[in-house]
């Protein structure tokens, strides 16, 4: 965990939402931002991640409140469809936008 | 990290993956054999029926292609909603379409009616011509770029048709030559899309609830 006090020069980094930071999740919430909703499978399919890691990162961004997971019967079978939350949607666009201004602020 | 990150992409890929299963490729094969048994049919059907006996044949592949979609795709490969900007371009997309269909509408009455007053090779030009402007805006907005050379098939289609017809290569106008190459290319590179999807993409076993 960083300790903003520690050291002042990492404040934007320290900023940046670690939540989304993760890779795989940061390619879940991608994809998300881009569509209006996804189940279990397209997502799976598109990020390379196996059921039970996707279900990990999936439970994560729940708990944040930046995804709504809906579970729903499709004949017998169970499915689940996933949607950035709006919560998600402005936590995303925030995340962008420090991560932003992090990198242009580095020095070539 | 080399490859660059856009969102824009993102969209793209994940809208690609919904049908690049092989079956639309597939789907217009079928439609174009219209152009290779068709012009055999019409010596015994006439003009009419030598058309219209296809309209049974493309409901069925239709029918085909969406069974196997819902039953055998679908379950490999998800579902997804796409947002407001790819639903805005597709309605963009049918718009556009709906206009060059009127144009081709158009001038194949104005084509019809003249009586074969219009050189072969012109109405030939202009059918090729319809055909690439067609598979090229279909392209360029469903971001589907093999579209953009089956447009340069069909496209060639007639008018090759055309110069094998008048040098006395081929019967028919040459089209039982030329879209019967097309079609076959498409159906061949469909169904090798199709079965790779299926090798590559498995029915997953059950799904975990998160």
């Amino acid at each position: 965990m960083i300790n903003p006090h520690a050291n002042p020069e990492l404040h934007p980094l320290a900023d940046i939402d670690q939540v989304i930071h993760a890779s795989a999740r940061l390619m879940v919430l991608t994809y998300l931002y881009v569509v209006e909703s996804a189940d279990y499978v397209f997502l799976m399919r598109l990020t390379g991640l196996t059921w039970g890691n996707l279900s990990t990162h999936l439970t994560k961004l729940e708990e944040a409140g930046y995804i709504a997971i809906t579970k729903e019967f499709k004949g017998k079978k169970p499915h689940t469809t996933i949607n950035l939350t709006k919560q998600g949607r402005t936590a995303f666009r925030e995340y962008k936008r420090s991560l932003q201004q992090v990198l242009d602020d580095l020095p070539d | 990290m080399s490859q660059k990150i856009s969102l824009k992409d993102a969209e793209r890929k994940a809208f690609r993956t919904t049908y690049n299963d092989g079956l639309v490729d597939v789907f217009l094969g079928c439609f174009f054999l219209m152009f290779v048994i068709g012009p055999y049919l019409s010596a015994s059907l006439g003009d009419f029926w030598s058309t219209a006996v296809f309209l049974p044949f493309w409901a069925l592949v239709y029918l085909a292609i969406w069974l196997i979609r819902r039953y055998v795709v679908t379950p490999r490969i998800g579902t997804v909603k796409f947002g407001q900007a790819r639903i805005a371009k597709l309605a963009k997309f049918t718009v556009v379409m709906l206009v060059l269909n009127v144009i081709a509408l158009i001038l194949g009455s104005v084509a019809a009616l003249s009586f074969g007053s219009v050189p072969g090779q012109m109405t030939s030009i202009i059918f090729g011509m319809i055909l690439l402007m067609g598979f090229s805006i279909a392209a360029y907005f469903l971001d589907f770029n093999r579209l953009y050379i089956y447009g340069l098939l069909v496209g060639l289609s007639p008018l090759v048709g055309e110069w094998l017809w008048t040098h006395r290569y081929a019967t028919h106008h040459g089209f039982p030559i030329t879209f019967g190459t097309s079609a076959g290319i498409m159906i061949l590179v469909g169904l090798s899309i199709f079965v790779r999807l299926l090798c590559n993409n498995p029915v997953p076993k059950v799904e975990i609830p998160s």
